[in-house]
């Protein structure tokens, strides 16, 4: 498959928006806003296309879209674009941000226009800096040429995009917990219903997509529905995806592929990440970021990576992180860490999750030190259980309680070495630093 | 599809039904009507469902934190916290399934691993909602046995002049939190840090100070917050629970006198949504402290220097003879008769009926302004400026000077000169510990007064009966809002002290009216007999209109 | 700046903040904003600064402090020269990241979130800053520094130490 939402990464002044126009961008902005489509045909269009959130949830962008109500009662929409970007093992927002901004900056446009959407924000993860930076000036270039700002392009739409930092929560990621951090407060996700699309930032209607998403956007809107929906095992997961992989590979990166891509193609094919480092078998694979069930190496056959495809695993493809685990790491190392993950990110209102994940982190330390106890390899799960489904105000918990329940699940013997032997099954801990 | 006959019917087609003003909601298959406005909790609780909860208060934002309320709604698939949902007609919830009872032992379990052991030093214990529904719906073993988290810099700590905190028991429901923004607004609270470790606290250099800070420890559903005053002072359940009203002005907040064989231990706030809702400001609430305050025991008598104790019918005889015989000799106008904002409807009443029966028109009743005062009603604010509670009253009672009389200002001025003063409260005013103005009421020949404590006006008055405190007596005030509301007896004064109506009404009698038999419920049945704007008040329609058990009332605290 | 110092925004920061506030419909919402701004005059943001802050913006310190302290990147204590920030999330986990962690430690003789006695290296752990296919990964200041090893790390801090 031909490059689409890497296509530009790694030209030369790739930033810029000479040469991003050089390359025929702003031409999808020009044509829609001087009459080329409405509105409502701009929606319908990302609608066909099937645009799955690229962010973790996978729901249509343009089905999210068309939950805007009609009549607003004068209330502004917002458009927010999530650039939070900090489940563990994923960057590819980042790669995006750094090297192609205005693709995205396009990708806003378009979804405001759409949306009707007045003034938009990125919301950025404070640690980048870079990125931050890299977009103010993009949206400077983008306003100086008329991109942005009052009557874009002789048009009746105005638009401005604000970056507006975070500053080091990943539960600003959740969608509410963005709104709520937009609005200067701390980062509590909210209660749904109402649901964003009727009451989100400043109590208005308000749209939020991520990255990679609104990049998708801007190729549906250059070469239509039809051209996307090509891409990719089926309709249902269409577009072209980019996939983070991670951990015990040789090549680790950013690689883009229609959807899809067999998982085993992914961690093995020599255009990505190469096989394993050392030739090191495969224990475990975690698809979709710290909050997707992990897979044993048997899993990974026949997975192709996308929405359905994972799900057919019993796991979820997510934000696209694929972290690789080899046979010498621990995976009760591997939940603890990502237990503490967890515990460190929630946002602590609400009971199962505030107490519920430091527990987990508690048990797992215990065992993984070789002083659990069997019954606590059960209590692992039993944890996890009340955790969820439910039983909190986001899915925060679902996310947290995937590493310890699919660890517990599918490699039990490891746990069970932990206790009886009170040492780890493989002896080394995950990692050593390399010294050359 | 029907057969229609051929015939067209003759009868006009039914009328449409009125759209209702309540909602269809049914609660483990039993449907009752509810009205639109309420939380889902509330309706249940109309219900006679008990749907535990923490976080959920009926006067503050809903945030849905604790997930102790979580019910199955009909429809959805995923269990909700039922104060979250939304009132609709029709609406069908099961609060017996087994996936609720493990909800709620599941987050019973999650609050208990991090909760300290507390319970046989800790203040909330039977009155603790984490108790409680711990008993209700937890289970009885604990899973946990890592270190718990705990907040050993924020226990035992002042969190403001009132409120003890003890943090390491909070369970981070954010009641205090939203009651200091939403109805204190003051914000003085807050949630520091995140996850497992999330603190309330404050600014620091900016402490739990408004005027109703002791209202943050009754939202407290746990132990954290607690009051200063009443801590370590007694366990809640040997407190009997009896419905007043409060002494400190005149918005007259309902409160909850909390004693224990004669002694006042706290005050609590009791509900009433017109008056103070579910608050009480700090001021009032510890003027519960001072009504076990009293150094006059015994009635007594001025004998030239000397002061001798005698019996209260003795008194009460010597303050008749000179009435009498006063008047005898200089006629009505010798006499003054002063009430008190801080005596009941019933009382003042009496005062003046005496006043009448005499022929004297020199009455009246003053009160001390202080500083505003108000408390929060719903969403509107309810004020007041007087130091007393029952101003109004005394006014609506007859307490003025009638034609061709006087008042206390007169009296003061010494522009008028009676020769005998009757004053039913020597506490009626800042003045009474005024020596200036106490000279001035001295140059009457004869000084009678009720009290409780001492001050300049009982040490210069010739006889002193030993009155009750509010507590120790039943009656009526007038609030601000021109409200009469009832307030109960906590328990008998010990004799010889009596409340001052019985003084009063011992007096009348000696005086030649009145009945023996007469209580303060007969008093307000003549009070609405006779003054004009109290016509038909019943007391049964009164707030605490009868005696209650405790228990027995909506205690502010926990709705 | 000490601990304990009155702050007041400089001109600059005061002109920042307009700009910034005229980008949002409410005060609020310009809080974390502001902080950076804050924290980019000051190093660090103490109680003083918090209140400078909730002053300018009109918010109760409380509600400062709230913010302040639910997100990890505002420095609550003052921080060396160069602010070390190591991942130790899964993918860097995974590639050496606790060594990393240990090997500036024992470098630098300080624990985690304590800062060396000549005011230059304050260390730190941090989760998941997506530099995962760069693992191990490390910020220093507002810079990645990435994929590290001993040789690298043992670079940076000798060139660090030396600078002014």
């Amino acid at each position: 498959m031909e490059k689409v939402l890497t296509a530009r990464i790694g030209k030369k002044d790739s930033r810029s928006i000479d040469t991003y126009l050089a390359d025929g961008g702003y031409a999808g902005v020009k044509r829609v806003l001087t009459g080329g489509m409405t509105p409502e045909q701009v929606i319908e269009e990302v609608k066909k296309a099937n645009v799955r959130g690229r962010g973790g949830a996978g729901f249509s962008a343009g089905v999210k879209w068309s939950f805007l109500p009609k009549d607003t009662k004068g209330k502004p929409i917002y458009l927010l674009c999530n650039a939070d970007e900090s489940e563990p093992g994923t960057f590819k927002d980042r790669l995006l941000m750094e090297n192609d901004p205005h693709q995205l900056i396009e990708g806003m446009i378009l979804a405001s226009y759409a949306i009707k959407c007045r003034n938009a924000y990125i919301y950025i993860r404070g640690e980048f800096y870079d990125g931050a930076r890299i977009l103010d000036k993009a949206l400077e270039e983008a306003h100086a040429k008329g991109y942005l700002g009052e009557k874009i392009l002789g048009s009746g739409f105005s638009l401005d995009i604000t970056v507006h930092r975070g500053a080091g929560a990943y539960i600003c990621g959740e969608e509410t917990g963005l709104i709520e951090s937009i609005e200067g407060k701390r980062g509590q996700p909210r209660i749904k219903p109402p649901f964003p699309a009727v009451s989100g930032a400043f109590a208005a209607p308000t749209i939020v997509n991520n990255v990679e998403t609104l990049c998708c956007v801007k190729h549906v809107i250059d070469r239509g529905a039809e051209w996307f929906l090509k891409i990719g095992r089926n309709e249902k997961n269409a577009g072209p995806k980019l996939y983070c992989i991670s951990g015990h590979v040789n090549r680790p990166g950013v690689y883009e592929a229609a959807m899809g891509l067999p998982l085993k193609d992914l961690i093995f094919g020599a255009d990505y990440a190469q096989g394993m480092k050392g030739g090191k078998k495969i224990k475990a694979v975690i698809p979709g970021g710290a909050s997707a069930p992990m897979l044993t190496a048997a899993d990974i056959d026949d997975c192709p990576l996308d929405f359905d495809g994972v799900a057919a695993k019993g796991s979820m493809l997510g934000s696209a992180a694929i972290v690789v685990i080899n046979e010498d790491a621990c995976i009760v190392d591997v939940a603890k860490n990502l237990s503490k993950f967890f515990s460190h990110e929630s946002c602590g209102q609400c009971t199962p999750c505030r107490e519920g994940t430091p527990w987990l982190y508690k048990v797992l330390t215990r065992i993984e030190a070789g002083e659990g106890r069997m019954e606590d390899i059960d209590l692992l799960s039993r944890i996890c259980n009340q955790m969820a489904n439910g039983m909190t105000i986001c899915v925060f918990a679902d996310a947290a309680i995937a590493p310890p329940l699919s660890s517990v699940t599918k490699f039990r013997a490891e746990y069970e070495h932990h206790v009886t032997h009170k040492r780890c099954m493989v002896g080394a801990r995950a990692g050593e630093l390399v010294t050359a | 599809m029907s057969s229609t006959p051929n015939t067209p019917s003759t009868a006009p087609p039914p009328p449409a039904p009125p759209p209702k003003d309540t909602f269809t909601v049914s609660f483990d298959g039993k449907a009752i009507e509810v009205p639109k406005n309420v939380n889902l909790i509330d309706a249940a609780k109309l219900a006679g469902v008990d749907i535990p909860h923490f976080c959920y208060h009926p006067r503050l934002s809903v945030v849905g934190q604790c997930r102790m309320c979580l019910v199955e709604i009909e429809g959805m698939p995923k269990i909700q916290a039922a104060c979250t949902v939304p009132l609709k007609d029709g609406l069908s919830v099961k609060t017996t399934t087994e996936k609720v009872r493990s909800a709620r032992a599941a987050t019973m379990e999650f609050l208990l691993i991090n909760h300290p052991l507390d319970c046989p030093i800790c203040d909330q214990a039977g009155e603790c909602a984490l108790q409680d529904n711990s008993f209700g719906y937890g289970n009885q073993l604990s899973r946990f046995d890592e270190t718990k988290r705990q907040y050993p810099t924020f226990d035992r700590t002042m969190i403001g002049p009132h409120v003890v905190a003890d943090m390491t028991r909070c369970i981070q429901c954010t009641r205090c939190i939203r009651f200091t923004q939403e109805i204190a607004g003051t914000s003085e609270l807050t949630f520091l840090d995140r996850g497992g470790r999330t603190l309330v606290w404050t600014h620091d250099g900016q402490p739990l100070a408004n005027d109703w800070s002791g209202c943050a420890a009754d939202v407290c559903p746990v132990g954290a917050l607690t009051t200063r005053e009443f801590r370590f002072r007694s366990r809640v359940w040997y407190l009997q629970k009896t419905p007043s009203v409060c002494p400190g002005c005149n918005v007259g907040c309902n409160v909850s006198i909390e004693s224990k064989d004669g002694v006042v231990y706290r005050f609590l706030p009791r509900l009433n949504p017109p008056v103070n809702d579910y608050w009480l400001c700090d001021y009032g609430r510890f003027l519960s402290e001072p009504l076990n305050d009293r150094d006059v025991l015994k009635a007594t008598v001025r004998e030239g220097s000397a002061v001798r104790e005698t019996t209260v019918p003795a008194a009460v005889d010597r303050i008749a003879r000179e009435i009498r015989s006063t008047l005898g000799g200089k006629g009505p106008g010798a006499a003054f008769f002063l009430g008190s904002a801080h005596l009941s409807n019933e009382e003042n009443f009496l005062l003046r009926k005496i006043a009448d029966h005499v022929g004297s028109s020199n009455r009246d009743a003053i009160v001390d302004r202080s500083r505003p005062r108000r408390i929060k009603s719903k969403t509107v604010w309810v004020e007041g400026d007087h130091a007393g509670a029952n101003f109004r009253g005394a006014k609506d009672m007859g307490l003025f000077p009638g034609a061709g009389g006087h008042g206390l200002d007169a009296v003061l001025a010494g522009k008028a000169s009676p020769e005998v003063i009757v004053i039913a409260d020597a506490a009626f005013s800042a003045i009474a510990d005024d020596p200036e103005k106490v000279a001035a009421l001295r140059r009457a020949r004869f000084l009678a007064v009720a009290a409780r404590n001492a001050n300049a006006l009982t040490r210069a008055a010739d006889v002193v009966l030993p009155a009750a405190s509010l507590a120790e007596k039943e009656g009526t005030f007038t609030n601000v809002q021109g409200r009469v509301q009832k307030f109960d007896r906590a328990f008998l004064p010990k004799p010889p002290i009596r409340a001052a109506w019985e003084h009063l009404l011992l007096l009348a009698l000696a005086l030649g009216f009145g009945d023996r038999s007469w209580t303060p419920h007969d008093l307000l049945r003549q009070i609405a007999a006779e003054v004009p704007d109290y016509a038909g008040i019943k007391e049964e329609e009164l707030e605490g209109g009868r005696l209650l058990k405790k228990g027995d009332f909506a205690w502010a605290g926990r709705p | 700046m000490e601990a304990g110092e009155a702050r007041k925004f400089p001109p600059e920061a005061l002109a920042r903040i307009e700009k910034i506030l005229a980008r949002y419909p409410t005060r609020q919402a310009a809080l974390l904003p502001v902080l950076w701004v804050a924290q980019e005059t000051w190093g660090w943001i103490s109680k003083e600064a918090g209140e400078e802050v909730a002053r300018v913006l009109g918010l109760p310190p409380s509600n400062v402090d709230g913010v302040l302290t639910f997100y990890t990147m505002y420095n609550l204590r003052p921080v060396g020269k160069h602010l070390l920030q190591v991942c130790t999330s899964i993918s860097c986990h995974l590639n050496g990241a606790e060594s990393l962690l240990e090997r500036c430690g024992k470098r630098l003789g300080i624990g985690l979130e304590e800062t060396t006695k000549d005011g230059k290296f304050t260390l730190v752990e941090v989760e998941c800053i997506a530099g995962c296919d760069r693992a191990p990964s490390m910020m220093v200041n507002d810079q990645y520094f990435e994929p590290m090893d001993a040789g690298k790390l043992d670079a940076l801090l000798d060139r660090l130490s030396r600078e002014a």
